[in-house]
């Protein structure tokens, strides 16, 4: 019960044989070998594992890697080109956005999806964008303070 | 010598591992990549029961299970304080709350494991089980561990001062009892191990989640019959403790003992509901406190008794319940404060340590009541407070030493920032206001083993290539402690922190250390920093002057650069100066120390030692709420909080911890418990386990107050616990002041919120018809 | 690595497709956005030998003008219908309860027909195998006790999607398809109040699309209970619809979602049409929700807190929506 998988995963065509019951998080993790998705959760409950797919946000942990056929993914490994980082990226790293930085690529690519569609949210629309990754750390007020930042940089 | 160089303390630093934390780079344990058996754990379904069986024949049997373990592996009971071990990493003859490890099993996969965990029959005799303290402590039940008749882990009774004499001063003498839920760390990474055994070797190497890689170190070697030398413990990334990895846990133990019965290397990822079950949160905590008062709010005594419902095992146990005690004092002057401590096991998962240690809830009780108190006697709650202030420096009853004290100017900071004198008292209805204030240690003052060494130790390498290498045991779980060390370094040794590098927590490189715990790591690890940093300094600045002919005192830096004091030229470079000290004799390497001084290790007290510090951080904030009446919904509008932190070393850093402090706090406070069904755990997911979203988190207004500490680092002090405490009572207040109704019960949820409500409507509406009647 | 259970993943591209492998395949499931069903799957709730893949049926995708109403393809996701300037301009309060529902990046896959179908939820069923194992599992799958209601029959658990509630005081229409062809039902139709078998479907049926229509004299809005802002499912959650003549009531409808084992369509509203809504009215309607609605021990919070405050913000929406309808229709 496999199935040919055949995707644009952070720009680059690839190709792999995957079991239909494969999870997206698996599948970037073992597979492609992108540790940056991480898991926080029994599934679906805490956003650590929010990726693009066609440019919205999605949780690897309940998609099944099968049904990603001729879809783009993208990771955190995707954002910024290599060796810079986005402005998203710097701004929570300045701001000190990311303390143990486990909910950090999740919640990068979370606001990475909001500011794709709207480059400048004001303070409403970041919360309503983040609304599903849960932070231990922060409180979350340095998290609005990078994506605010990196949105008005923008 | 003169430094002319741009300082490293007190600088707006981002960390110094971010930039791996936002690209993904950084590697958790889950992440490492390893050809590794997949581990898995079965766990009790019983709450209380005696083990007559653990049939593991067909698991064994299964094609692609390479090792099954259970109890019989190893007899050697674990525990973070050598008093009181008395946990198995697999049961052994008894299972005490639902979820205990019972066996586990090393497998080629995923799929196969759990299908050999199915295959594993459990023969036990039930026993009653208990999941109340009070029930547990009943004459007749059950005793959990022999030789702890009522089921009583630890009962502590201090009295400092002459409380009948400060009660009978008093002019109003009030009592009440709180109870708050019990609550646990939910960092966002799952627990996790790795574990290689080298068979032809017997070498094990361990890679786990810990916040204390000594400690696991330790029972590593005591549970698995191997000497220390023949174990590494590594700790990568680590994805937030809060305090569930202070201790070692059974599951690195667990991965340890598979990987050797497996031949080979175990990865043994935890589930989110497995790291629930693993637990080591703050236990349900029953407080009673009575206050006595003078009119013009001089409080005359204070008596509080604390019971913890401790869960099945004794964990940092002894050690919570005394902290509860101990840090009813140096945050004001009481002239008599009795206490008295009862730690109960019972058949839920054990409770440990968490942010704010054994602090929180018998502060929040502490502050209510006081409140509670102004507001009868029409004082106004700051006032109260500055009626109460410690006269430092100065000894507290119970022997802790207090020597810098910026409540005053904390309490000052958020009376201000809030506009409290303006706008208290004068909100719309549903809309209140709330103070209170807390502190913590800055580090334990005596460590838990007594082995003679140093508290602290921190080594510094400088080689060919003019970096400088620190190397420290201390384990950086997000709160930034490597960053810390480095700015100490750069601060000190006056070099450019791009020159710098921290290796961190692995036990084959780095110089032992205690652990990241008790907000330990800024004063203790850092003061070792600046020890070593300084000797590294001396060194350079000797060898500058010998190659510049004049003495030590005559050189002054610019930047980076040694120069002769007078001399107007770029001076001698940094990768110079190191050249000249390391034709000398070769690589550098200095090593820095700390040790608390006795006479602040603690009280001579049984039990003195805990509370221990040689500084405490002071805070105090408000809390605005809106109180919607209809769902009984308390949101938090906004918070101001100053914290004492003594030297702020990175102001940036030392907001963001308060921040995630006073967030924890309202967690706590409004929204977060655990909840059981005869013992079994309904919390254990992230959506049942409700830690609060972006969208009700509020504004948290960080004021930092920098009362320097005399023995500190620069002066600096904790800045990542004492702030969580007051946040629980301020919200309590300000809900009072909203509604009018206070509150002991934490959490308060819009549950407890409306039937409050409603039950106050029902009472006003009988008391109506009861005045019409007559 | 999680292991799911092995299944084969099935893409149909039509409904008889559907139907073949349904029968080919006994007790498979049907998969859209997934953000249910995996989740479960993940606990061990379900155990098919086949996921059918039904986004790719023709119509699925489509959101769409029809006979003075708009019909919406079960497979639109919800992030799609709340940008979708159609849905937006007629039904801003299903806009306004989507936004509700989840996070951000559940709702770019989970579609309407998921929400509306959502399996029912308890704490005692929404647990991992080992623990259900522990508690000897309960009536809704594997076992035979209901642990909220052990002296019962039937199985308590809460139905909690978001968007039935305001569908429902629309009076959308569902269509569904299966080996027998189509039909066409009131939605309230496809629900009964059993959490172990909450859809009404013939076993070879599905949702393939629902119909509202465009009524603009109707105000609608939706409020949901939870204790955070994002994430929960609803505790209580409260849609309704009215329209006002003058100072008078001229038509009033109130469901709610997470109190029962289907979405309520509250009986009775009727008795407070023709009059104005005052305290006395707000009071009956207050009532009538408490006698109807009937939560249980499903979810950590307490059963009578559901009932006292689904009460309370029908109320309150009541109220609301009857001050805004004075001013604009489509203003809730």
């Amino acid at each position: 019960m496999s199935t040919i998988l055949s995707l644009t995963l952070n720009g680059r065509p690839r190709t792999d044989l995957v079991a239909s019951n494969l999870l997206l998080v698996d599948y970037l993790r073992d597979v492609a070998g992108l540790a940056g998705t991480k898991q926080g959760c029994d599934g679906g409950e805490c956003g650590c594992c929010t990726v693009l797919i066609d440019d919205e946000p999605q949780h690897a942990c309940l998609t099944l890697a099968a049904r990603c056929g001729g879809r783009r993914v993208e990771t955190i490994e995707g954002i910024g080109t290599p060796g810079r980082l986005s402005q998203l990226q710097r701004a929570f790293h300045e701001k000190l956005g990311a303390q143990c930085g486990f909910c950090t690529p999740g919640m990068i690519m979370a606001a990475e999806a909001l500011l794709r569609r709207n480059r400048h949210p004001d303070e409403a629309a970041i919360r309503a964008a983040l609304s599903g990754n849960l932070c231990r750390c922060t409180g979350y007020v340095k998290i609005i303070e990078a994506v605010r930042t990196a949105a008005e940089g923008g | 010598m003169i430094a002319l160089y741009e300082p490293a303390v007190g600088r707006r630093l981002p960390l110094i591992d971010g930039i791996e934390k936002v690209t993904g780079r950084a590697a958790y344990t889950a992440d490492l990549r390893a050809q590794a058996l997949v581990g898995r754990i079965l766990r009790s379904p019983y709450a209380h029961a005696e083990l007559l069986g653990v049939d593991v024949t067909a698991a064994r049997a299964l094609p692609g299970v390479v090792a099954v373990i259970t109890g019989e592996d190893c007899d050697k009971p674990f525990g973070v304080l050598p008093i009181t071990m008395n946990e198995f990493p697999l049961a052994r003859g008894r299972v005490r709350y639902r979820g205990e490890p019972v066996a586990a099993v090393a497998a080629v996969d995923a799929e196969t494991a759990e299908r050999a965990l199915a295959l594993i029959q459990l023969k036990v005799k039930e026993l009653p089980a208990y999941f109340s303290a009070e029930t547990a402590r009943a004459p007749d039940a059950v005793l959990l561990h022999d030789g702890r008749p009522g089921n009583l882990l630890r009962e502590v009774h201090d009295e400092f001062g002459d409380v009948d004499a400060g009660f009978a001063a008093a002019d109003i003498v009030r009592e009440a009892r709180y109870r708050c839920a019990e609550v646990v760390h939910g960092q966002m990474e799952p627990h996790a191990a790795l574990a290689e055994y080298d068979t032809e070797r017997q070498r094990l190497t361990l890679h786990s989640v810990t916040q204390v890689p000594y400690y696991v170190h330790l029972m590593l070697a005591h549970c698995l019959g191997l000497e220390e030398s023949r174990i590494r413990v590594v700790k990568p990334f680590v994805g937030g403790g809060f305090g569930a990895r202070v201790e070692p846990l059974n599951f690195e133990i667990i991965a340890a003992l598979l990987a050797r019965a497996a031949l080979g290397t175990v990865r043994l990822d935890l589930t989110r509901e497995e790291t629930f079950l693993t637990h080591r949160g703050r236990p349900e905590t029953e407080i009673r406190v009575k206050l006595g008062m003078t009119r013009q709010g001089r409080l005359t005594a204070a008596a509080c008794e604390v019971v913890q419902r401790g869960g099945a095992y004794a964990s940092y146990g002894v050690i919570t319940i005394l902290y509860a005690g101990a840090l009813l004092h140096a945050l004001y002057d009481i002239p008599a404060v009795k206490y008295d401590g009862y730690r109960v096991y019972t058949n839920t998962p054990p409770c440990g340590a968490m942010r704010g240690h054994g602090s929180v809830d018998a502060r929040h009780a502490f502050e209510c009541l006081l409140d509670a108190i102004a507001a009868e006697l029409g004082l106004d709650p700051f006032e109260v407070r500055r009626a109460n202030l410690l006269k430092t420096p100065m000894q507290t009853a119970n022997g802790i030493i207090v020597n810098s004290y910026g409540l005053p100017e904390c309490l000052a900071r958020v009376e201000k920032a809030s506009g409290w004198r303006q706008r208290k008292g004068h909100l719309p209805s549903g809309r209140g206001l709330g103070m209170a204030c807390s502190h913590y240690v800055s580090g334990a003052g005596k460590p838990i083993h007594r082995t003679g060494e140093p508290h602290a130790v921190v080594e510094l390498r400088l080689d060919f290539d003019g970096a400088v290498t620190i190397l420290t045991g201390a384990a950086d779980i997000g709160q930034g402690s490597s960053t810390i060390l480095a700015q100490a370094v750069a601060e000190v040794v006056g070099a450019d922190l791009g020159r710098l590098r921290v290796i961190a927590a692995d036990s084959a490189v780095t110089p032992k250390d205690n652990g990241s715990y008790s907000s330990r790591v800024t004063y203790m690890v850092g003061n070792a920093a600046i020890d070593a940093a300084r000797q590294l300094r001396d060194i350079l600045v000797a060898g500058a002057a010998h190659r510049l002919g004049v003495q030590p005192e005559r050189i002054e830096r610019v930047g980076e650069n040694f120069r002769a004091i007078g001399s107007n030229d770029d001076g001698l470079s940094f990768r110079d100066t190191a050249a000249g000290a390391l034709a000398q004799g070769g690589s550098i390497t200095v090593k820095g120390t700390f040790t608390v001084p006795v006479e602040y290790q603690g009280g001579k007290h049984r039990g003195g030692a805990v509370g221990s510090t040689m500084a405490l951080s002071y805070s105090a904030q408000v809390v605005e709420v809106e109180v919607d009446i209809d769902t009984g919904m308390v949101r938090v509008e906004k918070v101001w909080v100053a914290h004492d932190c003594g030297r702020a070393i990175n102001p940036l850093a030392v907001e963001a911890q308060v921040q995630g402090s006073v967030w924890m706090g309202m967690a706590q406070a409004l929204g977060e418990e655990t909840r059981y069904d005869h013992g079994l755990p309904l919390h254990v997911s992230l959506l049942n386990y409700g830690i609060p979203t972006i969208v009700e988190s509020p504004p948290i207004e960080v004021h930092i107050v920098e009362c320097l500490d005399p023995n500190g680092p620069f002066g600096a002090k904790e800045a990542s616990e004492g702030s969580l405490a007051g946040f629980l009572p301020a919200v309590t207040n300000a809900v009072a002041d909203a509604i009018g109704l206070r509150f002991c019960d934490l959490p308060l949820t819009p549950d407890r919120i409306l039937e409050a409500l409603a039950r106050r409507q029902r009472d006003s509406r009988i008391a109506a018809a009861r005045g019409a009647a007559s | 690595m999680t292991a799911l259970p092995p299944f084969e993943l099935i893409r149909a591209t039509s409904l008889a497709e559907v139907v073949a492998a349904r029968r080919s395949h006994p007790g498979c499931r049907l998969l859209a956005g997934g953000s249910d069903l995996i989740a479960n799957l993940r606990r061990g709730l379900s155990d098919p030998p086949a996921l059918v893949d039904i986004t790719g049926l023709p119509g699925m995708q489509e959101i769409a003008a029809e006979a003075n109403g708009v019909r919406i393809g079960a497979g639109v996701t919800l992030s799609r219908l709340v940008d979708d300037p159609l849905i937006r301009r007629y039904f801003p309060a299903l806009v306004y309860a989507i936004t509700t529902i989840a996070g951000p990046a559940h709702r770019t896959s989970a579609t309407l027909g998921g929400n509306l179908c959502l399996d029912t939820r308890c704490i005692f069923y929404n647990q991992s195998d080992w623990w259900r194992h522990s508690n000897g599992f309960c009536l809704k799958y594997r076992g035979t006790v209901c642990h909220t209601a052990p002296t019962g029959h039937r199985c308590h658990a809460a139905y909690s999607g978001d968007t039935a509630p305001v569908l429902l005081v629309l009076g959308a229409r569902a269509e569904l398809g299966g080996g027998e062809g189509r039909r066409s039902i009131a939605l309230n139709e496809l629900f009964r109040d059993d959490g172990a078998a909450h859809l009404t479907l013939g076993s070879d049926e599905m949702l393939l699309s629902v119909w509202i229509p465009i009524d603009s004299g109707l105000v609608a809005g939706y409020e949901k209970m939870r204790f955070r802002g994002a994430i929960d499912f609803p505790l209580a959650g409260v849609a309704v619809s009215l329209r006002r003549k003058d100072d008078i009531l001229a038509d009033l409808r109130i469901a709610l979602t997470g109190t029962n084992s289907r979405p309520l369509l509250v009986s009775g509203c009727e008795a407070l049409v023709g009059r104005p809504v005052d305290a006395a009215a707000l009071q009956q309607i207050g009532k009538l929700v408490q006698k109807q609605v009937s939560p249980m021990r499903t979810t950590l919070a307490p059963a009578q807190y559901r009932r006292r405050v689904g009460s309370a913000l029908a109320c309150r929406l009541t109220g609301r929506l009857f001050a805004a309808a004075a001013e604009s229709p489509f203003s809730a």
